[in-house]
């Protein structure tokens, strides 16, 4: 197949900057970082809090992103999203550290979990998404609070879609203050201000219902997937980045 | 064995009077802080308004006490009149109590502007000492007083007239020289009456000290019970037990609004005010607050009034007028605000310390606003720590209040280590479900539909058949839905519900 007219420009200036930028090395004899490199350096150094499983760290880029929302996409039911919130309960129990979960639609269920990990869960049942964006806003205020999980699971999309912006910002800003770790458990995704979109694709099995916990966990694979807004796709242009060099 | 008079730890016991002379004055001028202009308090309840009580500037131009306003203010024109404020003599009490709380704990409002105090609980070396201190802050607080000190309370007071009497400030009626020292003091200083003291100046007693040197017997044949009474006062042998103070009831501010106020700022305004005094006066102390509690009396003649609790005891500003202004934010005032009273509770500061590795709430207080605006938010009964209840009802928990401390992870206990994670719906969804022989073969639901390729039950179970009305019984099983996933199936009396799926 002949390749495009625009495709063969696009290469030629991937190979003319590559050229660019060993000129430059070999000139000022320095390290040569561009602006995707900071970024992608910039992410690492971010706080994270460990899972408490190495192979769920490793998929995390270090574990849950602290100071940030990270949305939980279970498109699906029994994905394992359950699972991830009792391994998260576990751990923040383990590190005796109390989290709140705003259950939105009331549907916990005390049965999967260990009576010693539900010691630290202070639950808040909420009505709707709205309610439970405006209790997230005054409890991420508290910094007694490390872990926030808010569950949209069961949630409709018209429900989710009447949480204004400007509230997920406020509530960001109290996030990245108080370092703490926000998770959304959502059927699809809810704002453009999570900093992490991972997805749950896998069904799990019959054999599940009576597998090994440990087991079960190590089997679940995140994927990661884009932050785009919901409500506005982004047009092709507006993800097109341009490589801005910088000397280090 | 300890003698009399000696306290059981050792220190001896002896008491304190802290007497403010023409205290209703006092109690005016301190607040108007007119100390160095002639100031007179005058009764106009009368048909004639007369000078009840005057200041030192004022008796240097020649008011007197009983004399008519009009003539008073002939004799001084600058002079100051004033009448008496009961809420300025309440505050005025309360500043005097909650000072000589500072000095020891056990302290008797004997009358108003007249405090006892036992001593017993200070060493007698620090006595003259501590007074001193006492009165020089009572000073900057725009109160003149009078400090006596003696073995008993009937001793303190007589030593407490006399300073003033003197023109000193502390005057100590020592057990040694107690005789001696009563040789200076006049008849009057032991508050007796005028028949008595006309009587003994009769005999040629003039002095405290010389009736104190008359015999018990020959005291009580000629002059009775009184004369008995006051030999023995000034013999050191007549004690009472005191009434002491009761902190509970001390820190309390009030305030009647010249008009009625209608918007929350006029008030905010006084009870930060409030709070900030109340807060130093609770400080000097050495306790903390517990509690505040809040009356607002309204022009219709209602009231509200409200005791907002503190998690710990604190002494924080800020906090406590963030407790009261939230407080004051979500109440409906039906009517304009005519006065407003603030109280203190106090208590004793908190004396746990968190174990060096220990894990808790970082900020009670902050977690205690959080609550509430969280129950306000989502209703009482829809915000707490999970705790399972003594049912086999699946589905059914208690909410609890989350504990302060978080202990260390204990071995592990109860289920679960293996399955999924069950998420019930809000509400049961009723479903169709075709059967083969007992086992389910395919749903039919708003939520889920297809056909079933594996089940595991029926799980059966029954409970609260020993109520009636509250008995149940239902069988359960575990599904998978042909590329939905995993659900939970219920059975009671033949109607199918899904109760929520495995995650």
């Amino acid at each position: 197949m002949r390749m495009k007219n625009s495709e063969k420009v696009a290469l030629d200036k991937v190979v003319a900057l590559q050229s660019l930028r060993q000129q430059l090395g070999e000139e000022l004899g320095q390290k040569i970082t561009s602006g995707a490199e900071l970024l992608d350096e910039q992410q690492r150094r971010e706080s994270r809090w460990s899972s408490g499983r190495e192979d769920w760290d490793a998929s995390l880029g270090g574990g849950w992103a602290q100071g940030q929302l990270t949305e939980l996409i279970a498109p699906e039911v029994s994905t394992g999203s359950g699972l991830v919130m009792a391994q998260l309960l576990a751990r923040a129990r383990q590190e005796r550290r109390y989290v709140m979960l705003l259950d939105v639609g009331q549907g916990f269920s005390m049965e999967g979990f260990s009576a010693n990990d539900l010691e630290t869960l202070l639950w808040v049942g909420c009505a709707s998404a709205k309610e439970a964006i405006e209790a997230l806003d005054v409890v991420s205020r508290d910094e007694n609070f490390f872990l926030f999980l808010i569950d949209l699971r069961d949630s409709e999309p018209s429900d989710w879609r009447s949480v204004r912006a400007s509230q997920w910002y406020r509530v960001l800003g109290q996030l990245r203050q108080r370092e703490s770790v926000a998770l959304l458990f959502a059927r699809q995704a809810v704002t453009a201000v999570a900093k992490q979109r991972l997805e749950l694709k896998e069904r799990l099995s019959w054999e599940s219902l009576e597998g090994e916990r440990e087991v079960l966990k190590a089997s679940i694979r995140f994927q990661r997937s884009q932050v785009v807004a919901p409500e506005c796709k982004r047009r092709p242009w507006e993800d097109c980045r341009g490589e801005i060099l910088a000397v280090g | 064995m300890h003698r009399i008079g000696e306290a059981v730890d050792g220190n001896v016991s002896g008491y304190a009077v802290i007497w403010c002379p023409d205290f209703r004055l006092q109690a005016v001028v301190r607040r108007v802080n007119w100390r160095e202009d002639p100031v007179a308090l005058v009764d106009d309840q009368q048909r004639q308004s007369i000078v009840l009580a005057r200041n030192v500037a004022a008796s240097r131009e020649g008011v007197d006490v009983a004399m008519k306003t009009v003539q008073a203010l002939a004799r001084c024109p600058a002079l100051r009149v004033e009448r008496p404020s009961a809420s300025g003599e309440l505050a005025a009490g309360r500043c005097l109590l909650e000072t000589a709380l500072g000095w020891v704990p056990g302290v008797e409002e004997t009358e108003p502007g007249l405090l006892t105090l036992d001593l017993s609980t200070q060493v007698e070396e620090a006595w003259l000492e501590s007074g001193r201190r006492i009165r020089g802050r009572l000073y900057d607080v725009g109160f003149e007083v009078a400090v006596g000190v003696g073995e008993t309370p009937s001793l303190a007071r007589i030593a407490a007239l006399a300073a003033w009497q003197k023109g000193g400030s502390l005057w100590h009626l020592h057990r040694d020289n107690r005789i001696e020292l009563l040789d200076g003091l006049p008849l009057t200083a032991a508050e007796t009456g005028e028949d008595l003291n006309e009587r003994l100046r009769l005999w040629g007693i003039e002095t405290l000290g010389a009736f104190a040197r008359l015999q018990r017997e020959a005291v009580a044949s000629r002059l009775g019970e009184e004369g008995v009474k006051l030999w023995l006062r000034l013999t050191g042998r007549l004690r009472r037990p005191l009434k002491l103070a009761r902190l509970e009831q001390l820190f309390e501010e009030h305030h009647d609004f010249d008009y009625e106020v209608c918007d929350r700022e006029s008030l905010l305004f006084v009870l930060n005010r409030f709070i900030k005094g109340l807060s130093s006066r609770v400080e000097q102390t050495g306790r903390a607050v517990i509690a505040v509690h809040l009356l607002i009396s309204y022009a219709d003649g209602g009231c509200y009034a409200k005791r907002l609790s503190l998690p710990e005891p604190l002494l924080d500003e800020m906090v406590l007028f963030r407790l009261v202004s939230s407080h004051l934010e979500a109440l409906e005032m039906k009517a304009a605000v005519e006065a407003v009273r603030l109280r203190f509770e106090p208590s004793d500061p908190v004396a746990s310390q968190r174990q060096l590795f220990g894990a808790g709430l970082r900020n009670r207080f902050q977690f205690e606003d959080t609550m509430k605006r969280l129950r306000r938010l989502v209703g009482t009964d829809r915000v707490g720590a999970i705790r399972s209840l003594d049912s086999h009802l699946p589905g059914v928990f208690q909410l609890v209040s989350l504990p302060d401390e978080i202990e260390e992870v204990r071995e592990h206990c109860g289920p679960p280590t293996i399955g999924l994670v069950l998420r019930r719906y809000a509400t049961a969804i009723q479903a169709r479900v075709m059967l083969q022989g007992e086992r389910p073969l395919q749903i039919h639901s708003p939520r889920v539909s297809g056909i079933i390729v594996n089940a595991s039950g029926p799980w059966r179970s029954e409970g609260d058949w020993w109520h009636r009305g509250r008995e149940w019984m239902r069988s359960e099983w575990d599904v998978e839905v042909m590329k939905q996933g995993l659900f939970r199936l219920v059975e009671c009396r033949g109607e199918w519900e899904v109760e929520g799926y495995y995650e």
